[in-house]
């Protein structure tokens, strides 16, 4: 994929910080699952530092980059609440406390 | 024994399962429901399931009365349905994974429907009719495949049933075919509709341009002129949800009928968003009794999308040994029913 991408390609580099190390690992293998789409023309490279995962993005024009780091943004958002509500493996309980059920334009039941 | 989490959210619901050895411990759902004459697009359905899933991780683990250690496995729905939706299921699954230390499969939404559906109703060997908003599949298990008999060469039916709502604007709250059926019970007047069975496949796109016409008549006169009397019609809503009922769930009986009579077969199951409509049940039952064969169907707990099937399908997988690599772990917009080889099945 490399090939594709000109010698000049626009490039953004990520650095995010976790808790811990186990914790940026467990963010660099969810994130390293998903390949960019083929026609995206994006090279993202994934590496971990160790408490910080690194994300360099390179590609041709700045639109598909912007397009490839919007997505990101999204798995990041989504990884870190669920580290936040969930990590650290003290959570490992019964949950009792009450749950607020946000969100508009929803149906809920209990099926 | 194992105790499977699972979620799904390959469309606009979102759902998390937890089931024990067949035992429901919780099931829980919410719908991302659009004004009326508007389809949910995939951008925003995944902005909604992400702004729910956490939410309902916590409520099935507190109706299970569980904690994350007491799980074996984690399932999600790897496929297939619109690829942002399914992803929130799947970064969730895998750090939920990840974080509580437990193995993680990916799960057909298909295979989830039909084994939910034989779990629930206790139908050993059906013919399987899947019918949702993306799906219109006639299914026979076959030598540790499920294999597609028949299925629409263009749009599913609930894909029909749920776009003849926008164009009517119908409610999508609950659902738009649950609307139609509504309406539906206050006509018996049949208008005429093409009928569109092509061998074991059927056609639905044809329909929906036809009914279309005759719902707004005069809207599309540029791409084909009627003659102009029948610009004019007394059609009401309610005839026109009653006679597409009848003439698409005519079509489905059919195929499934002669599934049933090349397979040897006297069970059918209906599984999917529209199994749970009353009046395909009552078409299929009519057909069933006719052969001395007898109809399986639930309701909209388990009929419509749910977390629940994909922890019961990934439950079965994992008792059978079948495990994932990590890496593995992503999601395929595509992927057929019977591409899954069906390791927990003996017959």
């Amino acid at each position: 994929m490399m090939s594709q991408i000109a010698n000049k390609p626009n490039e953004s580099i990520i650095r995010v910080p976790f808790a811990t190390p186990r914790l940026a690992e467990i963010a660099y293998k969810v994130v390293s699952v998903d390949q960019e789409p083929r026609r995206n023309f994006v090279k993202k490279t994934l590496s971990l530092e160790n408490d910080v995962l690194v994300v360099h993005f390179q590609a041709d024009q700045v639109k598909s980059l912007r397009t490839a780091i919007t997505s990101f943004f999204e798995c990041l958002l989504l990884l870190q609440d669920t580290i936040n509500q969930f990590g650290d493996s003290k959570e490992d309980k019964l949950i009792t406390e009450s749950i607020d059920n946000a969100g508009t334009h929803s149906g809920s039941d209990s099926a | 024994m194992v105790c499977a989490l699972g979620i799904e959210g390959s469309a606009n619901k979102i759902g998390i399962g937890i089931i024990r050895d067949g035992k429901v411990l919780a099931n829980v759902r919410r719908t991302y429901i659009t004004p009326p004459g508007e389809g949910f697009l995939p951008k925003e359905t995944a902005k909604h399931h992400r702004e729910a899933i956490l939410g309902l991780v916590k409520s099935s683990l507190k109706e299970a009365q569980l904690k994350p250690s007491d799980l074996d496995v984690i399932c999600y729905t790897k496929g297939p349905g619109m690829a942002p939706p399914l992803l929130v299921g799947a970064i969730v699954a895998r750090t939920l994974s990840l974080l509580w230390d437990i193995p993680l499969l990916g799960v057909n939404h298909c295979i989830g429907h039909i084994e939910m559906g034989r779990l629930i109703t206790g139908a050993q060997n059906p013919i399987v009719l899947y019918v949702s908003g993306g799906n219109t599949q006639v299914i026979a298990y076959s030598n540790k495949r499920y294999r597609i008999f028949g299925e629409t060469i263009d749009i599913a039916v609930g894909n029909c049933l749920d776009r003849f709502a926008r164009i009517i604007k119908l409610s999508n709250d609950p659902s738009p075919g649950y609307n139609i059926e509504q309406l539906a019970k206050s006509s018996n007047r049949y208008i005429k509709l093409p009928y569109v069975v092509k061998g074991m496949d059927v056609s639905f796109s044809g329909i929906l341009s036809y009914i279309e016409d005759l719902a707004e008549p005069g809207k599309r006169q540029n791409k084909r002129k009627r003659p102009q009397e029948e610009e004019v019609n007394n059609y009401s809503q309610a005839d026109l949800c009653y006679s597409l009922q009848e003439t698409i769930f005519a079509m489905l009986v059919e195929i499934t009928e002669r599934a049933m009579a090349h397979c040897g077969s006297n069970e059918v199951l209906i599984v999917g968003g529209v199994g749970c409509n009353e009046r395909l049940q009552e078409m299929m039952r009519i057909m069933c009794e006719e052969r001395g064969g007898k109809l399986f169907a639930t309701d909209e707990r388990y009929c419509i999308d749910n977390g629940l099937m994909i922890a019961h399908a990934g439950a079965e997988m994992f008792r059978s040994g079948t495990r994932m690599p990590f890496e593995e772990a992503f999601v395929t917009q595509r992927f057929r029913t019977d591409e899954v080889l069906v390791s927990w099945r003996d017959d």
